[in-house]
């Protein structure tokens, strides 16, 4: 149980962080922990959560994805406009998109695993090839308005519970399921720790890096959908702040940036903490330019907390002797 | 190799083959450069005029700039996001302390100046104490960066006096103001590059460890690149007030990308040791002039992104089976 604690304290700490913020903001804002308040903190935490599951797999595996603001974009568009506001075409036009995005990950992992390609300028080139491509096939024009059937996915209710809480939730036991009990996450975590000696052991290192990026860019274009019903419309640049929130949820919520730890139920609370946040805010009457300053300072205090030079601190504290073990091999 | 030739010949050929390889990247972003100056001169009359070259380089500057400080992060092996907060912040300083009185302009341009440095140090430092990875810490710091600027400048306004705006249009010997800078920025690498501590920065970039073992303080070396890097970005910010006339607390994020993607189009390598200013000259000029390319083909220009995109995924894949190339060669 020891050591089940210590390997996951960050993701601990995450929660303990989540529920502090939880108790501030009740206390400057009353009405926060009504049931509606509630409920809509939760649906602007699934869309963050969701888009950022993807973000946490390629992270864990030592990656990252800067192409999710334009793949969420593309799949919203395109959803608006092949549907046309209709709810019976989303039967081929939902699967479809959900290809259509997992084929850019299929392409930027490709560039990453089998060319050689850095992750950052891969997934970058993607995003801007996406960028203009979407300007170019819509000429700018706004699209029509979101099915209902989507609309009802995002903000409609099911006994009082969101419907986006629940496939979130669903998604979040897929996302254990596959971290901490198959083969590929045992594979994902070898990949990001270090993938040169994951390979002589004989982990498939290239397929589980580019399932990584295929991930992201499913989750990327369900958000991307999902949100088309949230806003009833899509449009142009709604999927640009969520390069950061994804990045900063997935950092909160304990993942390592260079990969090989973190697990998904972290960036949960990370997606929480960052919406909790932008509702304490106005509350305490601050601008977005504080709520900005806010978010870097979570995020150096959270990477500061998981840093090596405090995870040598945490190792003292707890086990002493340890520590001069490994002190007397390193040194 | 072939054996009828003698020893002498091959190695020779062999290291004539490498030092071209080592210059792969660049001579690959030169030749990109100067087919899109021949189609846009082979479609637009007047190109090859004194006055073009000031008005792509005066539109190319800001970025020029960024990327400079970009580069020395580069080949030390980091990244900085927080130039993108760093401008913003910059060019809303100046907007609202600039007033009329040129010593007082002179002083507070110094104050940007060292607050950028200041900065980017600070950064430094905390990489280096915590031992944290400067993705996330410079990406909090743009965070951060930007909410103070924000807060300074909640929408685009203030403004810097006409003779500030007018000292970016100067000619002399008919050369504007941006050419000037530009060539201050070459003389500036050409010293830079054979000081003692380029080569230790390109050292700790090719390995901090062998760096450390040869008695290179790491933490030195993080405040001086680190704090250049922001140097830069609040000079790219006093420029960039004499081209929009005032301040934008949200503009300096369109720099954070193209200065990576500018420094690696021009051979900059992302994993650090390799590459010079030069490289990321061209590549400012590349990602510039696709701007006016997309204008004089008559295409929409929301091919611009699209292109620039395609032309930063062709010169990362050079670079990489440049590099490939290489070391098979060097084992």
């Amino acid at each position: 149980m020891n050591t089940f604690l210590s390997r996951n304290r960050l993701i601990f700490l995450a929660y303990i962080g989540m529920l502090l913020l939880v108790l501030i903001t009740a206390f400057f804002s009353p009405g926060f922990l009504s049931a509606s308040n509630l409920r809509s903190t939760f649906i602007l935490a699934s869309f963050v959560g969701i888009v950022a599951l993807g973000q946490t797999f390629v992270i864990i595996g030592g990656g990252i994805d800067l192409s999710i603001p334009w793949v969420l974009n593309s799949a919203a568009v395109l959803m608006t406009l092949l549907c046309a506001g209709q709810d019976l075409p989303l039967i081929w036009v939902v699967p479809l998109l959900l290809a259509g995005g997992g084929l850019i990950g299929l392409l930027n992992g490709a560039g990453v695993a089998l060319l050689g390609v850095p992750p950052i300028i891969m997934t970058l080139a993607a995003n801007v090839i996406l960028q203009g491509l979407i300007l170019v096939f819509t000429g700018g024009t706004p699209t029509p308005a979101a099915p209902d059937m989507i609309k009802f996915l995002s903000v409609g209710r099911i006994r009082g519970i969101p419907v986006i809480a629940l496939i979130w939730t669903a998604l979040t036991v897929l996302a254990w399921l596959l971290l901490s009990k198959s083969a590929f996450g045992r594979h994902l975590y070898a990949v990001g720790t270090n993938v040169t000696v994951a390979r002589y052991s004989g982990v498939p290192a290239t397929r589980t890096t580019i399932l990584t990026y295929v991930i992201s860019g499913m989750t990327a274009a369900l958000g991307g959908i999902l949100l088309t019903g949230y806003s009833g419309v899509a449009y142009l640049g709604m999927g640009d702040s969520y390069l950061f929130t994804t990045v900063a949820a997935v950092a909160i919520g304990g993942a390592p940036i260079l990969g090989g730890s973190g697990h998904y139920i972290g960036t949960v609370a990370g997606a929480l903490v960052l919406t909790i946040l932008t509702g304490l805010l106005p509350a305490l009457n601050l601008s977005s330019g504080a709520l900005l300053v806010v978010y870097g300072a979570v995020i150096l205090l959270t990477v500061s907390i998981g840093s090596e030079t405090f995870s040598e601190m945490w190792a003292s504290a707890s086990n002493r002797r340890k520590r001069i073990k490994e002190g007397t091999e390193n040194g | 190799m072939n054996s009828s030739s003698t020893q002498l010949q091959s190695d020779q050929t062999l290291s004539m083959q490498s030092r071209l390889l080592a210059h792969a990247p660049f001579l690959v972003a030169c030749s990109m450069l100067v087919v899109i100056v021949a189609i846009y001169g082979s479609l637009q009359t007047g190109v090859f005029t004194i006055d073009e070259i000031n008005l792509n380089t005066a539109a190319a500057m800001t970025l020029m700039l960024a990327a400079t400080g970009q580069t020395i992060v580069l080949l030390r092996g980091g990244i900085d996001l927080s130039i993108g907060g760093m401008i913003s912040l910059g060019t809303v300083i100046a907007a609202t302390r600039f007033g009329e009185e040129p010593a007082n302009i002179l002083l507070w341009s110094a104050i940007i100046l060292a607050i950028g440095f200041g900065i980017g140090a600070l950064t430094g430092l905390l990489i280096s104490v915590l031992r944290l990875q400067p993705f996330l810490v410079t990406l909090a710091g743009w965070s951060i960066l930007n909410g103070i600027a924000l807060m300074i400048l909640p929408t685009d306004g203030g403004k810097v006096p006409e003779w500030w705006i007018g000292s970016g249009y100067l000619e002399f010997l008919g050369l504007g103001t941006p050419v000037w800078i530009l060539l201050a920025l070459i003389v500036f690498w050409c010293w830079f590059r054979a000081t003692r501590l380029c080569t230790i920065i390109k050292a700790t970039g090719s390995s901090e460890k062998s760096a450390f073992l040869s008695g290179v303080s790491i933490t030195r070396i993080n405040i001086i690149t680190y704090g250049l890097s922001g140097f830069f970005a609040a000079l790219a910010s006093l420029y960039l007030t004499t081209q929009i006339g005032g301040g934008s607390p949200n503009i300096g994020t369109d720099y954070i990308l193209p200065s990576v993607a500018a420094a690696i189009i021009g051979g900059v390598s992302l994993f650090g040791g390799r590459g010079h200013l030069f490289g990321t000259i061209v590549g400012a000029y590349i990602l510039t002039l696709i701007g006016n390319l997309v204008f004089v083909l008559r295409v929409s220009s929301y091919w611009q992104p699209v292109m620039s995109g395609v032309i930063l995924l062709l010169a990362v894949l050079a670079s990489s089976y440049a590099e490939q190339k290489a070391r098979k060669r060097g084992s």
